[in-house]
């Protein structure tokens, strides 16, 4: 089942503009390795879904996976051969703004080569651009 | 410190701002500045591949030599990437001296695996790969090497279970750094889940009562 907020404050929201760069959310944080997007787009909840069960399925039970995005924005979409006008339409699904840089999942626990290949398997499933990262020089 | 400090070319910045720091990346340069002992922060270039090379090897204190200037002893007090974070972008140095006691982060190096991780399911975690000490300038480890297999007897470890060189004292040590962890099967949680077609709830609804009050409001003002 797609991931969406348990309580919102407004039920529908503006599109929005997704300038820039990730400034926060860019770095492994919890995990060895992360996956880390190089685009900008929306993503689903149900493809953040289908990351998640490509790498488990994969890991077995080993290792530990972190999502590092939520889809807390909700998306309207009107229905198809509908005339225009009478309010905005309903919400479809719900989506994690994401900018380049952004963390999307991180694995711990497992080796690296197992670790690339669970994330690769997530990759195939966002609709981004991504690349495999480590943690980062720390003083 | 267990390596000989490192000594780093550097030099003055005469013009600072974000022109002029992207001139000196280009030139192979790092922007860096210099604060620290009650002086004026000094805003300097140094030699990229020297500071990388150092900070690889998991140095914290450097030699600046400065051109046409004094070497000043440095501690690396923090780093700025760029936003995919592969790139360092800019180095704050802290001036000090080698008797002084700071505080620092510590790369922590793992190796061993504990018996409760080789349980099939459970899964081994290391919440940090680094930890803050404190200690002389002089003293501080370049990292501190764990045997999980040896200290890691329950599913916890904490700070206070590593052993350390003399003179270091851990800053935080209820700190959790490590944990083995039972994972799982997902599918139960899922089913919990709330469904495609589930609304979450609106926290801020407008009461109907109220709506209802204010029409009957507006009506009895005409």
């Amino acid at each position: 089942m797609a991931l969406m907020p348990k309580r919102v404050k407004w039920r529908k929201q503006q599109r929005g503009k997704m300038k820039g760069n990730a400034t926060r959310g860019n770095y492994v944080a919890f995990g060895d390795y992360g996956l880390q997007s190089l685009d900008t787009h929306w993503i689903s909840g149900r493809q953040i879904e289908a990351g998640r069960i490509a790498a488990q399925h994969f890991l077995r039970r080993q290792g530990k996976l972190y999502i590092r995005i939520f889809p807390a924005k909700p998306i309207s979409k009107k229905p198809l051969e509908t005339r225009m006008g009478t309010g905005k339409a309903d919400v479809d699904y719900w989506a994690a703004c994401v900018k380049p840089g952004t963390m999307l999942f991180e694995i711990s626990g497992v080796p690296e080569d197992l670790a690339k290949q669970a994330l690769a398997r997530v990759a195939h499933k966002m609709p981004v651009k991504c690349r495999l990262v480590g943690r980062r020089l720390a003083v | 410190m267990s390596h000989k400090t490192p000594s780093i070319e550097a030099a003055l910045r005469e013009r600072i701002g974000t022109r002029y720091a992207r001139r000196v990346r280009q030139t192979g340069q790092l922007p860096a500045v210099i604060y620290g002992h009650g002086t004026a922060p000094t805003s300097v270039s140094v030699n990229e591949k020297q500071i990388v090379t150092a900070l690889k090897q998991n140095q914290h204190v450097v030699e600046l030599a400065i051109a046409g200037g004094a070497t000043e002893t440095c501690l690396v007090k923090e780093l700025q990437f760029g936003f995919l974070g592969d790139n360092l972008i800019h180095v704050d140095f802290t001036r000090v001296n080698l008797d002084e006691r700071v505080t620092v982060k510590v790369h922590l190096h793992w190796y061993g695996t504990p018996e409760l991780a080789k349980k099939p399911g459970h899964v081994l975690t290391h919440d940090q790969s680094e930890i803050e000490v404190t200690c002389k300038v002089s003293d501080i480890p370049s990292e501190l090497r764990v045997d999980l297999g040896k200290v890691m007897h329950s599913h916890n470890l904490h700070a206070s279970d590593i052993t350390l060189p003399a003179g270091v004292s851990i800053t935080h040590p209820k700190l959790i750094i490590a944990r083995v962890e039972e994972i799982f099967d997902a599918a139960p949680a899922e089913a919990a889940a709330p469904g495609t077609g589930a609304e979450p709830e609106v926290i801020k609804a407008k009461k109907p009562e109220d709506g209802a009050a204010a029409t009957d409001a507006k009506e009895a003002k005409k």
